[in-house]
């Protein structure tokens, strides 16, 4: 594992007096290298980690801390078609240089979204964007803009009113750790972060190290446009996720547990951090102390060992496995590492006991899962389905269908699949139906695409996103998505037809290169597209 | 477990990954790599190594990195499928977009590198892609004297960063950005000169490109050959790889198959050689004529030398000659050289460096354990739960070893440092005991008691293996803590701690250097630091023992060879007379002279006092490095003859007689005896320089003008010679100039050759049972007497760039690096005296006083400062004092009393 040493100097100040979080705020508040290089001395380090770490994320790089509003160029905006006007509004406000991107702030509802003053927004006038710029005060609310439902039994969506009687759980836990696991595993209940990797197992060989110290880290980097259940999950029902946590350090004799928030999502991180006070001020954590992560704007840290990197102050770059985080995780230490909608499942399981949990959704997919759908639908929000649930009903019974024409949905983020639409009949609401009709489920958001919006345009803003998230580190990523996105652009703007055989080469390298699944991911869409929309896409080819 | 390659079967060895895997089993076909260096961490971003993977036969294959997958039990591996070989070749496409096409193919006359290489394995495909973003223009760093950087032909490998941290334990490379946009860094995105970089080059020799190179362009050189032999700095003891153009040394390269620095060496190993061909060379003899050297032959010269040294002789008697030994040649020299002394000369008047350095070390352990030297191996260190590191600065001073010492402190092992200064490895370590210069007894004596106390002891231990524990114990729990914790000036309860920690790790591991040696207590301090590694049973086994750092290359084997004045070759007593007996009959001569001979301090004090007439120096700047150089002065002023071999023309070989010009350790054969008692070859690698000979050879000449025929001949013959030493000395019976090969052996050597890398096994001590001694701290005389009128505590250092007297260093590019000694001050007393940064001062002692740029910084603290040696232009030994250990006479060179004021 590379950078043993760096990790280790970083672990002596460990959470506490987190490298990470004090590079994020140097660099935030645009400090000079004297302050910077004071921090590596404090560390023990090379000013080059303090460097390449602040040099990596979009809050951070020098080139981007004067910035004073960000637009969202995530994917649901981009196709909504409303940010070229939200720029211009902004520029009634601002110089150029002080408006950047944001990659996705989870407004995927309601689009127009900006971030301003580490607060998110959908302004509808330019009018409105001006009142947000001028106030004193913070005008977003954590109140639902969003439909939320469900269409099963509520076991992620239901209302919790008292967090002392949902702790008190924590007794039994305390009581047969064991038993748990086992409950887990009889729930069949796995990752809901995209991978579908089952739970129980991660849970049980962290229980099974033995360590001076463990981790349980949420991994709430929900950096998928498109997907906002985990910010819904975050700001409304933050105790299900804590509790999750707590619940998993208990079995696996973890004392602490970390939440890598990313910083395009502001609310989520005001949520957690009053509900973590709450918890301490009502004594509801024994022997269990949480920590909140500000992410500094970087998609591949929704990577595990990426994210466990960047908590350390170091670069997030992919690591090899094995070693496997419940082996070597945060900062060289056994750690559970999951997403928030997995543990947010948690309580409801060890409640209701893995059998029944088992009983909801599929053989293979059990439970339910939240779906979020995008402004194109007659009802954007946030829903919990069944697993299983056909994607029929889904659409058009729950999301009522689109209010514009739509070729294709992209379900399951930057890396799911494009969908056209007259495959929705064809599938169900889990993992296996998905990956046999050649799509994945992943993160269950959707984005939908208009007929009017141009497949190649699509795909291009695809490829970038790759190429700019990439952390740099395997060949195929870093240097693969830059050329394709190259292409595609150029095919748009020249005399250039892209050579057909080398853009499937390209697609094979990546897919079968590439380190992680960024890389290994970009390929589906890509490959879907030109099956489906060959016919659209055949101008800007040569074969 | 058995795994197929091709449907072939082959057992699998545990851990290893398919990479490792295919490499022994199909080494006919590998796999190519770009990002692998073997020496690193996994790290899999290039991905070309990647293989199809099965988990059954004509199972469904997929595609796994072939580096950091371990091979699984049943897996059945196709590496070179068409889809392999085309995946490879579409990354290969892909790197060359941003890849100058100058640089697929070497420059002429060159070597290809191992990118080069690779491109060729893979097949150079044809770039489809349009141009598009590129680095080609990256801007050259010409900064460094060294090192240099070319990031268009960066391949964003990693392998330097890595390196940097891996290897060395520095951080100073990096990548910053992200994605495409990712670029190396040095610091905080500077330029080499100005970054942290400690020029070790690891970097510049793991670069698969020329993205990092060297000056020398070591890498690519198409050398007419290359010769592997021992670095001449010091006692780390790298195998280094020699490259040759006709007949010029051109670069070197720290080979992999090193056991030592398994392929890593520091920037004096690697980069600093250009002095041997530096026009400062002494090339003649020269002798001294009316206050002027002319040059002269050899004849004339051995003539001129040997009448005198026979009229001295005949006049004042053979205990008026003594020489002094030098711990940078090689064994053999080292060997002839007493050897002349005791069976030409005949007198035990033999001396060497070891004296101002590492006597100590060598008495208080042949006290305690009954063997003066290191009782583990560096390898240990993979062994260890605790190091404990006393008076040493080996970032510095050893720097390959100290780069593995820091990452494992980096890297969280229980670590104590010992030092009056907050050193780079002081501040890493999780107990820094920072005492006042002098206080070594009254620590380790606190040490004791609190283990004693906390009924840490290895009882065991003590009872089978040790004797004279009791009173020990008894000395120590006599000592008032609150006293002691007044005079060393460290918190009793730290030291406790830092015991207990030291007591309770499964396996401790003590280093100790000059700062335990050079002192009025020297060889006390190792006997009590013996005291602690027995107590605890903490020696005779992996992982723990006593590590002395020895300085010079082959300090261990200057004294192994009898260069001293009370022991023979292999440490028999020249006092006892069955061996004078065993030495004389060896020897082939009827006897050995009687007395115990003189040591280089009683040689000096002998020549002021007119009893002491011929001094032989053989590569020593006695006069720069030993402590009072004007008592020096004015010893040497009293001679009738002084001869000094040298390369260069130093302080000492100016106040000669007859200078010799001898051949670096680049023009001749030998071996070198490392700090864990490894004796590695020394291979010639060009022809001796200019009139030149090497000092063997010179020795070997004088002995037959002497009238002592050497029986391996007239030619200096260095594995002849090693035969003739494997006779004489017990422990390195089974040596020979073959069976050391490339690695060397580690003595005590047996008949059949099977070497040693940990003494006094299982409490097998050699002297029989390990010996307890129990001492008071002493102060100081140069304190008791001097600290009134100079208040201030100097203690001297050694900067990284530079070697000792800087003599051969000082002729490289490592004076461009680092060019001066400097003192440092802590700010809070250049406050009070007026001085601030970059001022100069005046330092000044009992003995004189030097001129001295200063440098504040918080490592020293208030009362205490420290400077280097290396530079004649300060000569620092001018202010050091005459006091040495009480039993070695080894100089005090770390407590001097000085006071200092601006210039």
């Amino acid at each position: 594992m590379a950078n043993r040493s760096t990790r280790s100097l970083s672990a002596r100040k460990e959470l506490e007096d987190n490298l990470f979080e004090n590079i994020s705020k140097l660099a935030v508040a645009d400090a000079d290298e004297n302050e910077f290089q004071k921090l590596s001395r404090r560390y023990l380090i090379d000013d080059s980690v303090v460097y390449g770490t602040a040099s990596f994320y979009d809050f951070t790089r020098e080139d981007e801390r004067k910035k004073k509003i960000r637009i969202c160029n995530g994917t649901a905006c981009m196709v909504a078609g409303t940010q070229e006007r939200v720029q211009q509004w902004a520029q009634g406000s601002f110089s150029k240089e002080e408006i950047g991107h944001v990659a996705c702030v989870g407004h995927c509802h309601s689009n127009s979204a900006i971030l301003f003053k580490d607060n998110t927004y959908s302004p509808g006038s330019e009018e409105e964007l001006k009142r947000i710029v001028e106030s004193e005060t913070n005008l977003s609310q954590n109140a639902l803009s969003y439909e939320v439902g469900a269409n099963t039994e509520p076991v992620l969506t239901a209302t919790v009113s008292d967090p002392v009687s949902f702790f008190k759980q924590a007794e039994s836990v305390r009581k047969d750790g064991q038993r748990v696991i086992q409950e887990l595993k009889a729930s069949g209940l796995r990752g809901r972060g995209g991978a579908g990797f089952p739970f129980w197992f991660k849970i049980d060989a962290v229980a099974k190290e033995k360590s001076d110290q463990k981790y349980v880290v949420c991994n709430a980097d929900e950096g998928d446009p498109g997907a906002f259940s985990d910010m819904y999950l975050l700001e409304h029902q933050p105790l299900k996720v804590l509790y999750g946590m707590y619940a998993s350090g208990i079995c696996t004799g973890a004392t602490r547990g970390v939440l890598y928030i990313r910083g395009e999502y502001p609310n989520s991180i005001r949520a957690i951090e009053e509900t973590i006070s709450l918890l301490e001020e009502q004594r509801l954590l024994e022997d269990f102390k949480f920590k909140v992560i500000r992410g500094q704007g970087s998609y591949i840290c929704g990577e595990e060992t990426a994210l466990l990197s960047s908590i350390e102050g170091l670069r997030p770059e992919v690591r090899v496995r094995p070693p496997y985080p419940a082996q070597y995780g945060l900062f060289g230490k056994p750690t559970l590492l999951s997403n928030v909608e997995t543990f947010a499942n948690l309580h409801w399981i060890i409640d209701k006991g893995g059998k029944q949990y088992a009983a909801l959704g599929t053989k293979s997919s059990a439970g339910t899962k939240l779906v979020s759908f995008d402004g194109f639908f007659n009802r954007p929000g946030l829903y919990e389905l069944e697993m299983g649930t056909s994607l029929q009903e889904a659409v058009y019974e729950i999301g009522k269908g689109f209010n514009a024409e739509i070729k294709a949905l992209q379900i399951g983020g930057p890396l799911g699949g494009i969908v056209p639409i007259n495959k929705i009949e064809e599938l169900t609401l889990d993992f296996e139906s998905f990956d046999s009709a050649g799509f994945l489920l992943g993160h269950a958001s959707f984005v939908s695409i208009p007929q009017s919006f141009p497949m190649i345009r699509y795909l291009e803003h695809l490829l970038k996103f790759t190429a700019d998230e990439s952390c740099g580190k395997c060949y195929p990523c870093r240097i693969g998505s830059h050329r394709g996105y190259e292409m595609l652009k150029k095919s748009q703007q020249q005399n250039f037809k892209i050579d057909r055989q080398l853009f499937d080469d390209l697609i094979e390298t990546l897919e079968l290169g590439s380190l992680c699944a960024l890389g290994g991911g970009i390929p589906l869409p890509l490959k879907n597209a030109l099956n489906y929309f060959g016919e659209e896409l055949n101008e800007y080819f040569k074969s | 477990m058995i795994a197929y390659v091709n449907d072939m079967p082959f057992e699998i060895e545990p851990g290893e990954t398919m990479l490792e895997f295919l490499r022994r089993t199909a080494a006919d076909a590998p796999v190519p790599t770009m990002c692998q260096d073997d020496r690193l961490e996994n790290f899999g971003s290039c991905r070309v190594c990647s293989v199809e993977v099965a988990r059954e036969e004509k199972g469904e294959t997929r595609t796994m990195a072939s580096c950091h997958t371990p091979v699984f039990s049943g897996a059945r591996i196709y590496p070179h499928t068409d889809r392999m070989k085309r995946l490879r070749r579409n990354i290969l496409e892909l790197v060359l977009t941003d890849y100058p096409a100058e640089k697929v193919f070497p420059s002429e006359g060159k070597k290809p590198t191992e990118f080069q290489k690779t491109i060729q394995e893979i097949g150079l495909p044809n770039v489809r892609y349009p141009q598009g973003d590129n680095h080609l223009d990256t801007a050259l760093d010409t900064s460094h004297p060294y090192i240099k950087s070319d990031l268009s032909q960066c391949i964003n490998c990693y392998r330097c960063v890595r390196a940097c941290e891996e290897i060395q334990g520095e951080m100073v490379l990096n990548m910053s950005g992200r994605g495409f946009a990712t670029s190396i860094i040095k610091g905080f995105d500077t330029d080499f000169d100005q970054s942290a970089c400690v020029s070790c080059g690891a970097c510049v020799q793991t670069c698969p490109t020329d993205a990092l190179h060297d000056k020398f362009e070591t890498k690519t050189l198409n050398p007419d050959s290359t010769v592997r032999t021992t670095c001449t700095y010091c006692g780390v003891g790298c195998q280094l790889e020699v490259s040759l153009i006709d007949g010029e040394i051109r670069g070197i390269q720290a080979p992999v198959t090193a056991e030592v620095n398994e392929g890593h060496t520091c920037l004096k190993g690697r980069f600093a050689f250009r002095f041997y061909d530096h026009p400062d060379r002494l090339r003649e003899p020269l002798i001294k004529r009316n206050g002027n050297f002319e040059v002269a032959t050899w004849d004339e010269a051995y003539d001129y030398i040997t009448e005198r040294l026979l009229k001295v002789k005949e006049k004042y008697g053979a205990d008026a000659i003594g020489c002094i030994s030098s711990s940078r040649a090689t064994n053999e020299e080292n060997y002839l050289m007493q050897k002349m002394t005791r069976v030409a000369l005949n007198t035990n008047n033999i001396d060497g460096c070891a004296r101002v350095c590492h006597a100590p070390t060598a008495y208080g352990m042949q006290k305690s354990f009954g063997t003066g030297a290191a009782t583990n191996s560096i390898q240990d260190l993979k062994e260890t739960d605790c190091i404990f590191l006393f008076g040493a600065n080996p970032t510095e001073a050893h720097p390959v070893t100290g780069a593995r010492i820091k990452q494992l402190f980096m890297q969280g092992i229980t670590s104590i440092v010992v030092d009056p200064v907050r050193t780079t490895l002081a501040e890493l370590a999780t107990y820094h005991l920072q005492l006042r210069p002098g206080t070594n007894v009254a620590l380790l004596n606190m040490m004791a008691y609190y283990i004693v106390k906390e009924k840490l002891v290895n009882k065991e231990f003590i009872t089978k293996f040790t004797e004279h524990f009791e009173e020990f114990k008894s000395h120590v729990l006599s000592l008032d803590m609150n006293e002691l914790e007044l005079l060393t000036g460290v918190s009793k309860e730290l030291v406790r701690e830092a015991a207990l920690a030291y007591a309770r790790a499964d396996n401790s591991m003590e280093f100790h250097g000059l700062g335990v040696t050079e002192h009025f207590q020297g060889s006390k301090t190792v006997m009590l630091l013996s005291n602690l590694a027995m107590m605890t049973g903490n020696v005779g086994r992996s992982g723990t023992g006593l590590n002395p750092l020895r300085g010079q290359n082959n300090v261990q084997g200057a004294a192994d060879m009898g260069v001293q004045p009370h022991q023979g070759a292999g440490y028999m007593d020249v006092n006892d007379l069955a061996v004078q007996d065993y030495y004389a009959d060896k020897y082939g001569i009827p006897a050995m002279p009687e007395r115990e001979g003189l040591k280089i301090p009683e040689m000096l004090e002998a020549a002021i006092a007119g009893k002491f007439k011929a001094l032989w120096i053989m590569g020593e700047d006695t006069l720069m490095t030993d402590p009072n150089t004007l008592h020096i002065r004015k010893a040497m002023e009293q001679l009738d003859l002084m001869v000094v071999q040298e390369l260069f023309m130093s302080a000492t070989a100016e106040m000669a007689d007859v200078v010799l010009p001898a051949s670096s350790y680049f023009e001749k054969n030998g071996t070198f005896t490392n700090g864990e008692r490894r004796v590695q070859r020394v291979n010639k690698v060009i022809e001796p320089i200019g009139n030149t000979k090497p000092d063997g050879q010179i020795i070997i000449d004088m002995m037959y003008r002497l009238g002592y025929e050497q029986p391996t001949g007239k030619v200096y013959d260095a594995p002849a010679i090693l035969a003739e030493i494997a006779e004489v000395i017990p422990f390195m019976r089974g040596i020979t100039w073959e069976r050391l090969g490339k690695n060397g052996l580690q003595w005590p050597v047996e008949e059949d050759g099977t070497d040693t890398q940990i003494i006094h096994r299982d409490g097998n001590f050699k002297r029989g049972k390990g010996r307890f001694h129990h001492f008071d701290f002493e102060e100081t005389p140069e304190l008791l007497e001097h600290r009134e009128k100079y208040p201030f505590i100097l203690t001297t250092a050694r900067q990284l760039e530079h070697y000792n007297a800087g003599t051969m260093t000082r002729r490289t590019d490592n004076q461009q690096i680092s060019p001066m000694d400097y003192l440092e001050v802590n700010p809070l007393d250049a406050a009070d005296k007026g001085i601030s940064a970059h001022d100069k001062v005046r330092i000044f002692s009992d003995r004189g006083s030097v001129e001295i740029p200063v440098k504040l910084n918080y490592l020293v603290k208030p009362g205490v400062v420290r400077t280097t040696f290396h530079q004649p232009e300060v000569f620092i030994n001018m202010i050091t004092g005459n006091v040495g250990d009480q039993y070695t006479m080894t100089p005090e060179y770390k407590v001097v009393a000085v006071d200092f004021e601006k210039v």
